[in-house]
């Protein structure tokens, strides 16, 4: 199935291509291109001896640079016999010097012509080969026509020459294209980096059934090559270069790049490892449980590659002004060309029209949103912040409201059990037992502190505990399983959750219990009911501590002025507990249901949860915040990950967000007057297309400069985040900054990735 | 003209500052070259490509200076008043380089756009005589105060030749040392460079007060003194 994305858009950059004036078909197979810079940097980037190539594209721009200077001379001397129009200029050998001297540029003005005029018309021929007519074609029409009209004059030994108009224009939009393309390869510097970190070749076991083990034969192999199921090798200092499970060994491991967590971790047989991770000491066996292309590196650069895809607001906006754009200045240039060349002669016409086409060529009009918008996603990636599209982004800078979830976003993910009670004592171990197993099959905060609890208590691992299944899962409430002791008794519902849940379940609560549990109440503790059989038969009551980090994240969500709510199924007093101490405003006791309703009623909500119980919620609000996702990027409830648990990276979203936009409007705002403003000078006649092209590379310039700046955008959030100044100097803290510097100039061209580049029809 | 050997003085000596900033330019250029022979030529083709760039930028200014004494005829004597500009300029810069003024803030010139290096240095590191030249010529373009100070003289002169050749035999001046630095390392100790360069920096300092007082001169209502008529025969 065809991917109507790639079909009209640059299938280097992404960019839109160049609206058709005319197109009868839908182009074949034909890669397309938005502009020759794109074409010469995908050509760069396929080509073997990539840097090759790229110094052959300097070397003619040099060398065109060379000869435009040459000619600018030799303009500028018969300007400045223009100038002088004295009488010494009427005489025989003045006028031969005159000659000799257009002479002179035609000469040095052909090979510009030649070394760059030939990218150009490569580019304007594909083009035309799908029928459409480009902006390009009309540059290349016009510094043609003046190369033309000048050479007649030489031949006929009157009239003026423009050959140094035909000359800057090629200068500049070929320069101006090259730098395009270098700004487009910035904006994934941080993720090329990333994705150059995986190492190319893995130490693979010859048979993916041999023990583990030092002396296991492997060997060298692609990184593509290895399935899922391979038993592959790392040794410490290495970079992981696949998802899996070690098989064997124990090592202390960095998952900053992927976590955000600065802590190297210890993990043994049976953990979780991801690719990217770097093995600090230890010999690995891993079995892997993914392929190369589907790993968490693999995975995280393809979020942001589909977040680049997905156009906001404001590109489709661009999109559908620039559709119109083009053909519109066509006319007008073919039109100024006309008036002009009626009134004041060919060449006056030549020049105005050019410089029409010139100053209005949409460039910045179409960089001015996606340069801003990819900035951002690779800046916020590089942070482990992970939006899901740029259309995310626009509508993070338009939250006004924050609701958080209180379990595993405001506390602590990890809360520890304070206290077990039973209804009756002699039940104690049993209860235990039952409640483990049946929170084994939840990833709730809660169920994971009993599991934990359960595992360091020894009376409970020796006695005999039947089996608990079919497990299932009750949002807001708890779950329930089926108990037996044997496998052919009888079995037992049992239910684990909130009272409220066991009230509704119509289990009956045991006095002994009442009385604790009031007690309980009274000081605010998190607590989960088990019963089965008709009646509650234990709690538990659990200990909950503010997440770090989560006073400062609140401060700072406070001073870009943003109303804050704590939305929590949780209940009342403990919810208030807890507003109180950050000082924000709690709706308590809101089942999921509920909590999505609120979110509808607030606005334009940002919405930051952890687990199942948000969806919901998270679904519902403009923008879903997932927290911790850690490996699990896939959670398509949210539109923004935050895969460090650092909840201080959410205010600093929210700021990169509006200070994205406010750039992607500076953009917008200067690429429309100066077209405008240009196009109006550049029909009267008034503007020499040699300014023109000059602007023309100075506007992308300019957006893409503005754009970069997002690149650097500070780490530490606050009230004054906006000042550039500030913002330029500050050091990240934790993120690629720390990695190698990408290789330069020509290397970069032709070893990076292009994580950004759309892929085929497949995605 | 007598300014014109005084230019070449100037940039023979000045290059003592110029081994700071290009020094190791040309010393990267030396590094793939391979033998003493081939390098030569290679700091020898890659000192024509810096000089073209300059000539060219004389030349520009030249011709600015032209264009600016024609659009502002009010100003009669307008190249009178750029001489002078151009040599309190250079007076300045040479009294801060010879240490008589706190030298001007400069670091900012010094800062060259980062994409140009990154293309300089493709230049610089490739073989082939067309890049070494192209990376001279990219050379020419570094942000440079000795450059701008003899460029705004250039300007002064009103003519585009004459423009040309004033930023020309500046480049030729500071040749020799570059050469050699690009040869064979610095050959100059620390102390000799710092003497050379109070001697540049005097010797701007001369040919800073000499351009006051030709713009001083040409000031005077003479009947022939400020309209210059032929390019070929200024002066």
């Amino acid at each position: 199935m065809s991917d109507p994305v790639t079909q009209n858009y640059c299938v280097y950059c992404g960019l839109p291509v160049p609206p058709a004036l005319f197109r009868w078909t839908a182009g074949g197979d034909d890669r397309q291109y938005c502009c020759s810079g794109c074409r010469f940097a995908a050509a760069v980037s396929d080509a073997p001896s990539a840097e090759g190539a790229a110094r052959q594209q300097l070397l003619r721009i040099g060398l065109a640079i060379f000869f435009t200077m040459n000619v600018v001379v030799f303009t500028m001397e018969l300007w400045s016999r223009d100038i002088y129009a004295d009488a010494s200029f009427e005489s025989q050998f003045a006028v031969h010097l005159r000659g000799l001297f257009q002479w002179a540029s035609l000469l040095f003005s052909l090979p510009v012509l030649l070394l760059l005029g030939g990218p150009l018309a490569a580019s304007v021929w594909a083009a035309l080969r799908r029928l459409a007519v480009t902006t390009d074609l009309l540059i290349l029409m016009g510094v043609v026509a003046s190369y033309l009209y000048s050479i007649i004059s030489v031949l006929r030994g009157a009239g003026q020459v423009y050959f140094e108009v035909g000359c800057v224009v090629l200068v500049f939009v070929s320069l101006g294209r090259w730098l395009e393309a270098r700004g487009k390869q910035r904006t994934g510097a941080a993720l090329d980096s990333l994705a150059r970190l995986l190492p190319t070749t893995v130490r693979r076991a010859a048979r993916s059934t041999d023990a583990p083990g030092s002396e296991t034969p492997v060997a060298e192999t692609l990184r593509q090559d290895a399935a899922v199921g391979d038993l592959v090798r790392v040794l410490p200092g290495e970079r992981l270069p696949l998802d899996g499970r070690i098989a064997a060994g124990r090592a202390t491991l960095d998952e900053q790049i992927i976590t955000g967590e600065s802590r190297p971790i210890v993990k043994s047989v049976g953990d979780a490892v991801y690719s990217g991770a770097l093995n600090l000491d230890g010999d690995l066996w891993i079995r892997t449980t993914a392929t190369a292309d589907n790993d968490m590196v693999s995975r995280m650069l393809q979020l942001v590659r589909q977040a680049r895809r997905a156009k906001g607001r404001y590109e489709r906006l661009a999109d559908r002004i620039a559709f119109w754009f083009v053909p519109a200045v066509c006319a007008l240039a073919l039109a100024a060309a006309w008036r002009h060349g009626v009134v004041s002669g060919v060449d006056q016409g030549i020049l105005a029209g050019l410089a029409v086409v010139l100053i209005a060529c949409p460039c910045a009009l179409g960089l001015a949103t996606p340069m801003a918008v990819w900035t951002a996603l690779g800046r916020a990636a590089g942070q482990q912040v992970m939006f899901r599209s740029g259309e995310v982004l626009e509508r993070l800078a338009r939250v006004r409201v924050v609701c958080f979830d209180k379990t595993g976003t405001l506390t602590s993910g990890a809360p520890e059990l304070l206290q077990r009670l039973a209804a009756d004592a002699a039940e104690s171990v049993v209860v235990l037992q039952r409640a483990a197993q049946l929170a084994g099959g939840s990833s709730h905060a809660l169920s994971q502190a009993i599991v934990a609890y359960a595992a360091n208590d020894a009376a409970c691992r020796s006695a005999d505990a039947g089996a608990v299944e079919n497990i299932r899962t009750f949002a807001g409430r708890g779950v329930a399983g089926l108990w037996r002791s044997a496998p052919d008794a009888r079995a037992v519902d049992v239910y684990l959750g909130s009272s409220r849940w066991m009230v509704e379940l119509g289990l009956a609560m045991p006095e002994r219990l009442t009385d604790q549990l009031a007690a309980a109440a009274a000081s605010d503790a998190p607590l989960v009911c088990i019963g089965w059989s008709g009646g509650v038969r234990g709690a538990f009551l659990f200990r909950e501590q503010l997440r770090a980090g989560a006073a400062t994240a609140i401060e700072h969500c406070r001073e870009l002025g943003l109303e804050l709510f704590l939305l929590t199924g949780d209940h009342r007093r403990r919810a208030a507990a807890i507003a109180r101490e950050l000082g924000v405003e709690s709706l308590a006791e809101q089942l999921p249901a509920d909590k999505a309703a609120i979110v509808r009623q607030l606005g334009p909500v940002a919405m930051v949860g952890d687990g199942l119980n948000d969806a919901p919620a998270l679904a519902a609000a403009e923008v879903g915040v997932a927290l911790g996702c850690g490996a699990d990027l896939s959670r398509d409830a949210a539109g923004l990950c935050l895969l460090s648990d650092n909840l201080e990276r959410l205010p600093w979203a929210i700021g990169l967000a509006r200070q994205t936009l406010r750039v992607v409007r500076q953009n917008l705002f200067w690429a429309f007057v100066y077209n405008v403003g240009g196009i109006v000078l550049a029909a009267s006649g008034r503007l020499n297309p040699v300014w023109a092209a000059a602007a023309m590379g100075l506007s992308s310039v300019m957006v893409i400069g503005n754009s970069l700046r997002l690149s650097r955008y500070a780490l530490a959030p606050s009230a004054d985040a906006d000042s550039p100044s500030r913002n330029e100097n500050a050091q990240p803290t934790s993120d690629f900054a720390a990695l190698p510097p990408p290789p330069v100039a020509g290397q970069e061209a032709g070893a990076s990735q292009r994580p950004w580049a759309p892929q085929g029809a497949s995605a | 003209m007598i300014e014109l050997p005084l230019v070449f003085v100037a940039g023979l000596l000045g290059s003592a500052h110029c081994i700071g900033m290009c020094g190791p330019l040309a010393v990267t250029l030396g590094a793939g070259a391979g033998g003493l022979r081939r390098n030569l030529h290679r700091q020898v083709v890659y000192s024509a490509g810096r000089i073209f760039t300059y000539a060219f930028c004389g030349g520009a200014a030249g011709f600015a200076g032209v264009w600016i004494a024609r659009q502002a005829p009010a100003l009669v004597a307008s190249q009178a008043w750029l001489a002078i500009a151009a040599g309190v300029v250079l007076v300045f810069m040479g009294l801060g380089a010879a240490g008589v003024l706190p030298r001007l803030a400069s670091h900012a010139l010094g800062r060259m756009p980062c994409s140009a290096a990154a293309g300089l240095k493709t230049f610089l590191t490739a073989p082939g005589w067309s890049n070494v030249f192209l990376a001279g010529v990219g050379t020419g373009f570094i942000p440079c105060g000795l450059v701008y100070a003899f460029l705004l003289k250039a300007g002064s002169t009103g003519s585009l030749w004459l423009g040309a050749a004033t930023m020309a035999l500046f480049g030729l001046g500071t040749v020799p040392l570059m050469v050699l630095a690009g040869v064979g390392g610095s050959l100059l100790s620390l102390r000799a460079r710092a003497a050379a360069y109070r001697i540049a920096a005097w010797c701007v300092v001369v040919a800073g007060t000499m351009t006051v007082a030709r713009g001083a001169w040409q000031l005077q209502p003479t009947d022939d003194g400020a309209a210059a008529a032929c390019p070929f025969c200024v002066e």
